[in-house]
């Protein structure tokens, strides 16, 4: 089928039909904008965003200054109150969003890239390629990433970026799942023929014609990734194996558990904000998944409506 | 065809596990520093004996030859002392698991009910406010960390209602046996369970009503319809029965997620199962405790996957013939 013999023309190969590869990824975000509470947690989450890029700026004080406000309760001076040391709650609280964000978006990225990478070069080899990432992708799924995360952290010292790699490079077998699919249904798509046809080398058809169109199904799961990276991270945290020149929210949340009965807000509040994080990604991944298949809200065939 | 199928299975799980004992063994000897050095580090020790204690551990032997020795040994079940107290580490997690099952599979049963009604109800009718509001609780109690619902609950339901006692599994001396020591133990079992049957629940509930709703897109159920079968019938004995199967798949993959968040509200309450023996292993640098636990659960994921997987072949045609 690979038609390398044909000659390569210098003119480049004609663009999808009618015009744009992107024309899938657009009328997933059309889908994705007529829908309200989506939309909606996409702006709180990227005002959340804004708040741990801003921390600095917004919340001046120092997140590790001890003042002696020791386990002052909800009051102007600390409107989230203040911890065991006299810390503000809230101005750690923003810095350990900050710490979320960056291992949220790091994981995805790997994961996604990861995943693309083996997905589409598995769809489109087919043979012993296909096999070996495959059979990766399935051993990966089994096997339970977060417990190597937690054991590699533990034996090496979990600093943020030993601790975003094994979440990405445990968390892509879905994402090269969706993206071999993908590439099987568009292998032998129209527009991949004619590009074949016109002399275009597999990069070029993969990278070009191809990645461009299986795109969505695939940027539907990165706000569930980010979810996952983000809740690892804070369990790592939590159980004692984090890194510990960063604030993370997980950490905040396992230093106040003593206090759950003293001084509630001291262990809520951190909760809150990785309860809020993961719930506004997952609405988010939710709309994703319902622009790119609609269906899922339509009755059954043969079904009366009553 | 099906023996195959078990077969090519069986091998699949045995070499995964072999996995994750390799893995064990490669990340201890990658990791700085070696046992000895975890052991005496710090201590004033001088490095003749440190000589004389890797000579006896067998550690200055070739990587194989140590590398088959620690085959054998887990082979024969023997992962190890802890260095805190010197116990067995198998027998330090086999006291703590029955406590950690004591509380997940109550947790699993009573969330698979729950769930899996919810998500009938919100499939049954797509697209309504009953469907919207069930989606909506169903990923309120999907987004909540385990850990910090724990805190919640301890917050409102022990430290100000008093309903319930914040820690431990019994309560401190009291010697009582019989009815009262159960009774004591499920008081103290409400909070934890609640925790965790609210966050495993919402994986079944959204897990059903997708699945319900793939199924019900297949023109089988339209042949059953015309078929003259009732709608109970369609539902209950088709499409609900297929759908299922996923939901076990699905869950059967979320298991090593379902214990981490076991082993996290287990921590808040202390609760003295797995989860209690592994924080304190982190804490104190026990590292043996902590491998042990990271090999038993591998294993345990694998093999319950492996199950999942039999029990279909055994179930589905279309593995059994595949």
């Amino acid at each position: 089928m690979r038609s390398a013999a044909i000659a390569p023309g210098r003119e480049a190969p004609p663009a999808a039909a009618d015009g744009g590869r992107f024309r899938r990824l657009r009328s997933v975000w059309r889908a994705l904008s007529r829908q309200r509470v989506p939309l909606v947690a996409l702006v709180l989450l990227l005002m959340l965003g804004a708040v741990g890029a801003l921390a600095p700026a917004i919340l001046p004080g120092d997140p590790n200054a001890m003042t002696g406000d020791t386990l002052r309760p909800i009051s102007a001076a600390h409107p989230f109150g203040a911890d065991y040391l006299g810390r503000d709650v809230l101005t750690r609280i923003a810095y350990g969003i900050k710490t979320s964000f960056i291992v949220g978006l790091a994981v995805a990225a790997i994961a996604m890239s990861v995943g693309l990478a083996c997905g589409l070069a598995a769809g489109y080899y087919g043979e012993w390629v296909e096999h070996l990432l495959m059979r990766t992708a399935d051993a990966l799924l089994i096997l339970p990433g977060f417990f190597l995360a937690l054991i590699v952290a533990f034996l090496f010292g979990g600093r943020v970026i030993t601790v975003v790699m094994l979440l990405g490079l445990t968390g892509w077998p879905q994402i090269a799942r969706i993206a071999r699919a993908e590439v099987l249904s568009l292998k032998t798509a129209e527009f991949v023929e004619s590009a074949r046809a016109a002399g275009a080398s597999n990069g070029r058809i993969v990278l070009k014609e191809i990645l461009p169109n299986a795109l969505p199904p695939v940027l539907a799961l990165m706000s569930l990734l980010m979810s996952y990276g983000i809740l690892s991270e804070a369990s790592l945290s939590f159980l004692g194996v984090g890194d510990p020149n960063v604030i993370s929210l997980g950490g905040m949340l396992s230093n106040g558990l003593q206090y759950a009965t003293t001084a509630w807000w001291v262990p809520t509040f951190p909760g809150a904000a990785i309860f809020l994080l993961v719930l506004l990604l997952n609405i988010i991944g939710d709309g994703l998944s319902m622009a790119l298949n609609p269906a899922l809200t339509r009755a059954s065939p043969g079904r009366s409506n009553r | 065809m099906t023996y195959r199928y078990v077969a090519g299975r069986l091998v699949q799980s045995l070499v995964l596990i072999g996995l994750v004992v390799s893995t064990a063994f490669a990340l201890i000897h990658v990791a700085p520093g070696d046992p000895v050095t975890y052991l005496y580090g710090g201590q004033a020790v001088s490095g003749e004996v440190l000589a004389q204690l890797r000579h006896a551990w067998g550690l200055d032997r070739p990587l194989w030859v140590q590398y088959t020795a620690y085959m054998g040994n887990i082979l024969r079940g023997n992962l190890g002392y802890s260095q805190i107290n010197f116990q067995p580490v198998a027998a330090i997690l086999g006291e703590s698991l029955p406590n950690t099952l004591l509380l997940m599979i109550p947790s699993v049963l009573l969330a698979a009910v729950f769930g899996i009604a919810l998500g009938i109800a919100a499939a049954r009718r797509p697209g309504t406010g009953a469907d919207y509001a069930i989606g909506a609780v169903s990923l309120v109690s999907y987004a909540t960390p385990p850990f910090w619902l724990s805190v919640i609950f301890i917050v409102v339901f022990a430290s100000r209602l008093h309903w319930f006692p914040t820690q431990g599994m019994a309560t401190l001396g009291d010697a009582g046996g019989g009815l009262a020591r159960v009774a004591d133990i499920m008081w103290h079992m409400v909070l934890p369970l609640g925790v965790l049957a609210w966050w495993y629940s919402a994986s079944f509930t959204r897990l059903t009503r997708a699945s319900v709703l793939e199924e019900s897109r297949k023109y089988y159920l339209l042949t059953a319809r015309m078929k003259g079968l009732s709608e109970f019938q369609v539902f209950y004995r088709h499409a609900l029965r297929n759908a299922m199967r996923s939901v076990v798949t699905v869950l059967g993959v979320q298991l090593g997620t379902m214990f981490a968040g076991a082993v996290m509200t287990e921590i808040v309450f202390a609760w003295p199962g797995t989860g209690r023996v592994i924080y304190t292993a982190i804490l104190q640098h026990d590292y043996p405790v902590v491998l042990g636990f990271f090999l038993i659960v591998g294993a345990a994921v694998i093999l319950a996957n492996l199950a999942v997987d039999l029990a279909y072949a055994v179930i589905d045609p279309r593995i059994r013939f595949a």
